[in-house]
């Protein structure tokens, strides 16, 4: 057969393989047999349909992706050996051109590169614009992709793909990429696939499958378009000594590997094990460096940074590879939810192979072995996992998804059109201009805010109003110092609404206690509003402030009319009064001591900082409320606000896209514990 | 930081103490973008690019050079006085720079050796970090510092907002840039995963380990680093390596001081200061 004709589906060879039975392949799927000379004729067709071609190649001492456009490119006759926290290229005794493990890249720099273009957001005088960046990415073949690494991809497609929010410059990229994987006939003892169940036999998810013997491949199709290249290649019907040898190595390797890593109930095993003292002793070794999870496949988290001129006239933004191990990773105004190195790693590894599953329905570990081979001081997650994780308990049902936002992936432009001075420091912002959608969001929910050259902010909706919605801001930094500076006619950008939203339907015909402190109130007012537009829905609705000093308290006057107008009871505690306030000085539990009422059939919605929310749960308890019926929001770093980016991760929880309101029943462990 | 006045000029002054003027030298390197600089700042004072001295003050003073002799020490707190945003710009100014190595040995001593007449010397026993006399508002770090970084601090002041600048290890640039790790694939000995970047992970791009010129990135555990490090190599060899222009940051000074490596007595810093700044919690 010659290059450029399809192979004869009807042949002796062909026929005889199926009669076979050893691989249950269509006759235009294969196994062919593609000999090791004409290698060339593949990439030579990827690029004749206008492809480049990505393949593993040597370069500054280990086997690296890069473009390639021959086979003499190919690391042929090298190897390697890996071990924690070493990797050293060798000399295999024979020529094969794929004899070597997983590389320091993997194939994510593809298809989720380090840094992405964006917007372009401009600001004229009181007028912002955003300009999303074009996707427009270059087709791709990608030659050499193991069971592992193909694994890794589908994770990625479901992170990025999977959910009501998804990447579209992700999607591109993924669809321009055609996929020549490769089965593997090595390993290293980083290696382990096998517990993950990823390999090293490819099972799906390719265009063309190889498996590498000594005078040439193996060859499947996965896909049509696989398919219809292997039609365009010289090859011919592999045969049984050929199919056995094949599947021999691949068995080989799998026996090599063996188990490393026993996953049965592993989920459940390291979730009880928060508490465990070897989180610290691991953080004496880590080094927070994020070696580990860059060099992983599937990590997928990200920032946004922005470059702006010196006006604040333009400023690009662009999304690079962030990680759970950086300083300002999970930092908010008033600190940091993950300051201790042992709060990093146990995010990091208990997301890996815990509450990935409650996410996205599978692990976020492949096996490739990347982090143990590239951590400087090697690190082993295999080891690690089986000195903290012992036996087992039951999984808990991935969180339900909100209804989608009106504008969850890009700016929207709205007015100011009017500003209020709250406190000294917190003012109301209203907005016009809006997306209508905007204005049909629900209680608690929030919106991304940024004007160019500034970092975009999560702030919650304080008011949805006919046309536009209102926005409480504290000047708790810069950032929110500006918003509230910006002035009435100016521009900024938004996103939203986003998360959930406060569940009013579940108070109807149960009393309703509402707690908060502070700037809390502001994400509560819109639930207020919907109490009083249908108040006989209600039994008796009980609201609970706290604030700093009297100068303090948010919305003062209307805290007045609505204990006025008999819509609520309303209670006010101050920690410092001064001589304008006559109630109660006090923490805002204390509130509760002068009251006799029962909460065993009552709803609770409860705003503040964490550890007045902790406090408040306790006294709720004290009152008969379960956890079903206590709903608090929860403040954490936000970047994209749609759960792609991975900065709020809280547990098995986004909590931009699973909250920021919550059931506390479906918080569990994490609320309130310190790091994470 | 206050937003100026949209149509207002912001003053500029650059002053230089103990240091090579490398870091002045990365304004005139911001070149196309150094036309938006001076539209926006009156540079009043920049030793490397005119010979005009101000008296101040200052909206902003980028201040280059550790403080190493008496009048160093005097002149620092004058110039706090005239400046509403003080910035050290360099390894030198935040932490002493490769000049804070005298900081482990004997200043009289060597002094002595050096010079025939070690009276006409006039310089303190230690070099040390502008922090140590005066607030600081904001430090740049690196040898020297990354002109994108002085940018973004110049569009932070002109905007009134926080400087937007990563804090992270070398390692995350390396990475980013598909460099393949010098310390994994071949052994070399390199300070980026306990680094800050910055720099974009310039040495390691070129085959070499980072020398850390950043200084210790949050939470850098320099300690598991070095003991890594022990393996085949002389405690004082791996002393050398954090002996660097960042040698005087902890906790990299505690690694010097403990390991050796500074060329003369490893007795330990002249002048044991507050011990560990962003230190682990271990």
């Amino acid at each position: 057969m010659v290059a450029g004709t399809p192979p004869d589906v009807s042949g002796p060879d062909a026929a005889r393989s199926i009669e076979l039975a050893i691989a249950p392949a269509t006759p235009r799927s294969g196994p062919w047999f593609l000999l090791r000379a004409n290698l060339q004729v593949l990439i030579d067709e990827l690029r004749a349909d206008g492809r480049r071609v990505i393949g593993p190649t040597v370069a500054d001492g280990a086997i690296v992706l890069d473009e390639i456009t021959t086979v003499a490119e190919l690391p042929e006759g090298w190897g390697d050996r890996q071990e924690a926290g070493q990797y050293r290229l060798e000399r295999r005794r024979d020529r094969k051109l794929f004899g070597f493990n997983n590389g320091p890249a993997s194939w994510k720099r593809f298809t989720f590169p380090p840094v992405v273009p964006l917007n372009v957001g401009r600001r004229e005088g009181r007028a912002v614009t955003f300009e999303p960046a074009a996707v427009d990415p270059p087709r791709l073949a990608f030659l050499g992709v193991r069971g592992c690494e193909l694994a890794a991809l589908g994770i990625q497609d479901r992170v990025f793909l999977g959910g009501p929010y998804t990447d579209e410059d992700y999607r591109a990229r993924r669809a321009a990429a055609f996929v020549v994987a490769v089965n593997c006939t090595t390993a290293a003892p980083t290696c382990f696939c096998t517990s993950m169940g990823t390999g090293p036999e490819i099972r799906g998810g390719h265009d063309l499958v190889l498996t590498e013997l000594d005078e040439g491949f193996l060859v499947r199709a996965g896909s049509e378009a696989g398919a219809d290249l292997l039609a365009r290649l010289p090859v011919k019907a592999a045969d049984a000594g050929q199919i056995f040898r094949a599947a021999e190595a691949i068995g080989k390797v799998a026996a090599t590997i063996g188990d490393p890593l026993p996953t049965a109930g592993l989920h459940d095993r390291l979730l009880v094990q928060f508490d465990s003292p070897r989180w610290a002793e691991i953080a004496e070794r880590c080094l927070m460096c994020a070696n580990c999870s860059m060099v992983c496949p599937t990590c997928f988290c990200s920032s946004v940074t922005q470059k702006s001129d010196l006006d604040g006239h333009v400023s690009t933004s662009e999304r690079v590879w962030d990680f759970c191990f950086t300083a300002s990773f999970a930092r908010v105004a008033g600190g940091n939810f993950r300051n201790r190195p042992r709060d990093r790693y146990r995010q990091w590894l208990t997301h890996k192979f815990a509450t990935w599953i409650d996410q996205f329905g599978t692990f976020g570990c492949v096996g490739c072995g990347r982090c143990i081979a590239w951590c400087p001081v090697g690190i082993d997650v295999r080891e690690e996992l089986m000195a903290i994780a012992p036996p087992l308990e039951t999984r808990r049902e991935p969180a339900e998804h909100p209804p989608a936002a009106a504008s969850p992936t890009e700016y929207a432009t709205a007015r100011i059109e009017a500003v209020r001075t709250e406190t000294a420091d917190v003012s109301t912002l209203v907005l016009g201009g809006l997306d209508p959608a905007f204005v049909t969001g629900r209680s608690g929910q929030f919106a991304m805010v940024t004007v160019p050259a500034y970092p975009p902010l999560p702030i919650s909706i304080s008011r949805y109003l006919r046309e536009g919605i209102e926005l409480t801001i504290r000047a708790a930094g810069p950032a929110t110092a500006m918003l509230i500076g910006l002035g009435v006619g100016a521009e900024l950008g938004v996103r939203g609404p986003l998360g959930t939203g406060w569940p009013l339907e579940r108070a109807v015909g149960r009393d309703i206690v509402i707690v908060t402190g502070g700037i809390g109130l502001a994400p509560l007012r819109p639930l207020v509003d919907a109490i009083r537009a249908q108040r006989e829905r209600f039994g008796a609705v009980r609201l609970y402030y706290g604030a700093r000093t009297p100068a303090d308290m948010l919305y003062r006057h209307e805290l007045e009319s609505w204990a006025a107008d008999g819509s609520m009871d309303v209670a006010l505690t101050v920690d410092r009064a001064d001589e304008s306030w006559h109630g109660p000085v006090g923490v805002v539990t204390h509130l509760f001591d002068r009251t006799t009422w029962d909460g065993s059939r009552a709803v609770a919605f409860v705003c503040g900082p964490e550890r007045m929310m902790q406090a408040t749960v306790d006294s709720l308890e004290e009152r008969g409320f379960s956890h079903d019926r206590i709903f608090v929001t929860l403040e954490r770093h936000m970047e994209c606000g749609i759960g792609l980016c991975g900065h709020c991760q809280m547990g098995s929880l986004f909590v931009c896209k699973d909250g920021p309101v919550f059931a506390l029943c479906d918080l569990g462990q994490v609320f309130g514990r310190e790091g994470i | 930081m206050t937003a100026p006045v949209a149509t207002g000029r912001l003053s500029v002054g650059i002053v230089k103490f103990a240091s090579c003027d490398g870091c002045q030298l990365s304004l005139l390197d911001l070149e196309d973008e150094l036309l938006e600089v001076v539209g926006k700042f009156d540079i009043v004072e920049f030793p490397e690019a005119s010979s005009v001295r101000s008296s101040g003050p200052y909206d902003v003073l980028l201040v280059e050079g550790s403080i190493s002799t008496e009048d160093q020490r005097r002149e620092i707190a004058e110039l706090r006085g005239k400046a509403k945003t003080l910035v050290t710009i360099g390894a030198c100014a935040s932490y002493g720079g490769i000049q804070a190595l005298r900081n482990w040995v004997d200043h009289d001593a060597v002094r002595a050796a050096v010079y025939a007449h070690p009276e006409y010397i006039e310089s303190l026993a230690t070099a040390t970090p502008v922090r140590e006399h005066v607030k600081v508002d904001a430090e740049l770090h690196g040898c020297p510092i990354n002109q994108d970084q002085l940018r973004e601090l110049l569009a932070s002041v002109a905007l009134g907002r926080r400087p937007q600048i990563r804090e992270e290890a070398v390692c995350l640039d390396c990475k980013r840039r598909g460099n393949v790790c010098v310390l994994v694939a071949s052994g070399m000995p390199c300070l980026g995963p306990v680094t800050q970047g910055g720099c974009g992970a310039l040495c390691p791009t070129y085959g070499r380990g980072c020398y850390g010129c950043f200084g210790p990135k949050e939470l850098a555990n320099a300690r598991s680093l070095a003991d890594s490090f022990l393996d085949g190599r002389e405690a004082a060899d791996v002393g050398r390596l954090f002996a660097g222009f960042t040698a005087y940051a902890e906790p990299f000074r505690s690694i010097v001081t403990e390991f050796g490596g500074t060329r003369m007595d490893p007795a330990g810093p002249a002048t044991p200061t507050a011990a560990s700044e962003g230190g682990n919690d271990r």
